[in-house]
């Protein structure tokens, strides 16, 4: 038996949560000898169906103003778990999609309501699985040029973004924002001008980030007219270290890493303490091995996305500025060669885990299940979209271990073809190659595959370490935005 | 209350809106089945949008929706943008908001919400600076501390409501407001030792916000961190807020981890080891009921011998062992990446 978390004969709310948590938790483990945990890949399928088909109970209200997500979620789900939907019910989900879309530019939660950037993201990520090209297809219904003049419009002065008019600024609206607008190819680097110092200022003491920063500014002269200058210190985080917003400004991070290879100064975000913090969210033994949010919070499986996601990301953010780019002349031999070592070639890729994949999907299959079907944060909980998609997107991260492949990027700089002249009339942008080609050349390591455990019927699909969709998915939609050839099949 | 609600469409006073459906020639997939009082309030507000009207009745629709629904976020911005239009007294709107916070303390838009009318009203204080009637912004500010301070008492780690407490005081920036809140923090964490959103506040508070008069002396601050986090580890050494605290200080300010080698030793090993005889004010031993060792106490004591280097590296290597077979087993793959760390930089140096 697993010895509960210490409590040091000192029991306080925190504690006392902890070990009740623990005892259902370590209630939830089979007998040693018992056969192998089982995905219900057919309850769980029909849970998504059934909320599909049938529609959300009216305790989704809460949900109203994230319709989008309720699809996303939904659809994802199904891609995960290698279904398709009929074409009928496509067609269905597209249309309903593109009544979201604003007359100004962007998504909104729903028909009528406001653009704001995470039912943007929902929005695109879903069409991006059940649409196509062409009249009624889905992509050509979406708004490009007002999208990025939505985008623009919601930018502040310290290089963050609000989520709407008025709205809150934080950095899950800053990877929803740099997720469409890379897939759409609408990023520019005045966009994104000033976002990687607002991102690494998000960093917090215990190496994970908050929801955003405060900007200190100071008047620069006696003039009323002339902007006030942003301090680059004090810029202090706004929040704890938190699971969710780790993932988005880790996966921004990445988004960013062309635009920061030519920036001077460069921004930087301390890697060595993000990784200690990811590791020591993991839960011990008696947690089953599931991930919490926050220190001293409870393990959640939704965090299994959340945070156990984060580790397929780390390579990129090692080696901290470097693009890995050919053609960065600017970058120092030192950093190129560091580079080359972490990933050039595929038979020294380091492909050693730090973090415990194996406990994080006995956690899924064995507390992440609600036994009537969908997948949740922990028992006794019930399922719900939201959990099922990051429950199930948790375990493919956990089954499959996902890097930056080199080949595939070489595969794809060949088939590159520069239309920069001809998208939207604008002269070179030299950002959209690379754009391009670091963001689809992510695969699953083909050398030392992870054990998946309860065996091969308990897969899942993988997913992209950043968008959070399949490969197939992400190729699709930007290879169309992008005006590229498509790649070719993966082996 | 609400579930006597008249529809709007036999209320008179609503009687010139032509209420909008949400979908129209659209069969939505995945639709959410609404109540018929929530279909009805949005059909209005769809209708009002569309118009564009500001007004008072907006406003008693935009409450009445961000009731049924509090994460309506078009719900929130319209009545924002309606307030401002009718100049609506703020102070009103943001009494009246307390309740609803209270209650739907989980959503942002709550938070966001006093935020903006933060931002006005200390705006309108400036304006008003004169007239003898209006708040001072300390004034202000220390009523919505105290609110703060209600609802953290009903949900201490409410993320929205720290990062809003965090926000309000940078915002104000006023010495007299962050005086107070070291003692905020002390009863946040009397109350639960463990308390990781309490204990980034005190790091938000002592070093992530400029240096304040009265705190320029930077060795008394930090002799009374280094203390405050000491004490709190003794009491519970298996708490790992206090670990990540200590190490954030030493971190901030680029104190070697070696300046607490003496204090963290006795946390390292098992109970039987410690000296009994320890009475040390400056380096407290675990607590009576102390589970040891503690993985926080091994990970510091093998990063303090890391950070020696040479020989000294052996050590922090079975310190690391100890972690992966014995004492943080689930971190096995870790600590061992750490030792293997650990002795390429030994190689590479000989
Ligand atoms: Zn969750």
């Amino acid at each position: 038996m697993a010895k509960l978390t210490p409590i040091d004969s000192y029991p306080t709310p925190t504690s006392k949560a902890q070990s009740e948590t623990e005892e259902i938790l370590l209630a939830h483990l089979p007998a040693p000898d018992n056969e192998l945990p089982q995905l219900n890949k057919n309850s769980h399928l029909q849970f998504v169906a059934r909320n599909l088909i049938q529609g959300f109970p009216a305790r989704y209200v809460s949900q109203d103003a994230s319709q989008p997500w309720l699809l996303f979620w939904t659809l994802q789900a199904l891609s995960m778990l290698q279904v398709v939907l009929d074409p009928n019910n496509r067609q269905r989900a597209i249309d309903t999609l593109l009544s979201f879309q604003h007359p100004n530019g962007g998504f909104g939660g729903g028909p009528g309501q406001m653009p704001h950037l995470l039912p943007t993201y929902a929005s695109v990520c879903a069409l991006a699985i059940i649409g196509k090209p062409g009249e009624k297809g889905g992509w050509d219904g979406i708004d490009r040029q007002k999208m990025y003049d939505f985008f623009k419009s919601l930018k502040q002065p310290d290089g963050s973004f609000t989520v709407s008019r008025h709205g809150e600024v934080d950095v899950r609206g800053i990877y929803c924002l740099l997720c469409v607008a890379t897939l759409l190819n609408i990023i520019t680097p005045e966009l994104v001008e000033g976002t990687p110092e607002f991102l690494a200022s998000c960093q917090t003491y215990e190496g994970g980030f908050a929801s955003a920063s405060f900007p200190y500014f100071v008047p620069v002269s006696s003039e009323p007219s002339s902007d006030p200058k942003l301090l680059s210190s004090p810029r202090p985080p706004l929040g704890e270290a938190h699971g969710g917003y780790t993932f988005c400004a880790a996966a921004s991070w990445i988004l960013l890493k062309p635009f920061i290879a030519r920036s001077s100064p460069k921004p930087s975000i301390n890697a060595r303490l993000l990784t200690r913090w990811l590791i020591q969210m993991q839960g011990v033994r008696s947690e089953l091995g599931g991930f919490k949010g926050r220190t001293n919070k409870l393990v959640d499986g939704c965090y299994a996305w959340w945070v156990g996601g984060c580790f397929a990301l780390l390579s990129e953010l090692d080696g901290d500025n470097a693009t890995n780019g050919d053609e960065q002349e600017e970058l120092g031999t030192e950093t190129d060669e560091k580079d080359d070592d972490a990933w050039t070639d595929d038979e020294d890729i380091e492909l050693d885990d730090i973090w415990n994949p194996e406990a994080l999907q006995e956690y899924i299959l064995f507390a992440g299940q609600h036994p009537g079907g969908g997948l949740r944060d922990k028992p006794p909980k019930a399922a719900d979209a939201y959990h099922t998609l990051y429950c199930l997107a948790g375990l493919s991260a956990a089954q499959h271990r996902m890097v930056p492949d080199r080949a595939r990027r070489k595969v794809l700089e060949a088939l590159w073809t520069d239309n920069s002249d001809q998208v939207d009339g604008h002269s070179h942008k030299w950002w959209m190659k690379e754009v391009y080609t670091h963001s689809m050349a992510w695969g699953e390591a083909t050398r030392r595959k992870r054990n998946i455990l309860g065996g091969e019927g308990n897969r899942v699909n993988a997913t992209h370490p950043i968008f959070n969709l399949t490969a197939t998915h992400t190729e699709g939609v930007m290879a169309h935005f992008y005006q590229q050839p498509a790649p070719p099949k993966r082996q | 209350m609400s579930s006597v609600s008249v529809p709007y469409a036999e209320q008179p006073q609503w009687a010139d809106v032509v209420p909008l459906p949400q979908y129209e020639g659209v069969e939505p997939l995945a639709p959410i089945f609404y109540t018929n009082e929530y279909k009805d309030a949005t059909d209005y507000l769809r209708g009002i949008v569309k118009t564009g009207e500001k007004s008072q009745r907006v406003l008693d629709l935009t409450k009445h929706i961000i009731q049924l629904n509090p994460a309506h976020y078009t719900a929130w911005q319209y009545r924002y943008e309606t307030l401002l239009a009718i100049k609506s007294p703020l102070d009103v709107e943001l009494e009246l908001m307390d309740e609803i916070a209270i209650k739907h303390m989980k959503t942002y838009q709550v938070w966001h919400h006093r935020r903006l009318l933060m931002t006005h009203l200390l705006r309108n204080t400036d304006e008003a600076s004169t007239s003898s009637s209006s708040r001072s912004p300390s004034q202000l500010a220390s009523t919505e501390l105290t609110f703060i301070a209600r609802t953290l008492a009903e949900d201490a780690k409410n993320y929205h409501t720290w990062s809003y407490r965090q926000w309000l005081l940078a915002f104000f920036n006023d010495d007299s407001l962050w005086d107070r809140e070291l003692d905020f923090v002390d009863s946040m964490l009397n109350h639960d030792i463990r308390n990781n959103s309490a204990w980034h506040h005190r790091f938000f508070v002592v070093f992530q916000s400029g240096v304040r008069e009265g705190e320029k002396d930077r060795d008394r601050i930090l002799r009374r961190e280094f203390t405050y986090v000491k004490q709190n580890i003794s009491l519970a050494p298996n708490n790992a807020s206090s670990w990540n605290y200590l190490r954030g200080i030493l971190d901030y300010n680029k104190i070697p981890y070696s300046r607490l080698t003496s204090f963290v030793q006795p946390y390292t090993v098992p109970h039987a080891d410690v000296p009994s005889d320890l009475v040390d004010l400056e380096d407290p031993p675990p607590s009576r009921g102390a589970q040891l060792p503690s993985p926080g106490a091994i990970e510091f004591l093998a990063d303090v011998y890391e950070e020696e280097g040479g020989n000294s590296i052996l050590k922090a290597t079975e310190l690391w062992k100890s972690l992966a077979s014995e004492h943080d087993t689930i971190r096995r793959r870790y600590w061992n990446s750490r030792m293997k760390e650990g002795l390429r930089a030994i190689q590479v140096k000989s």
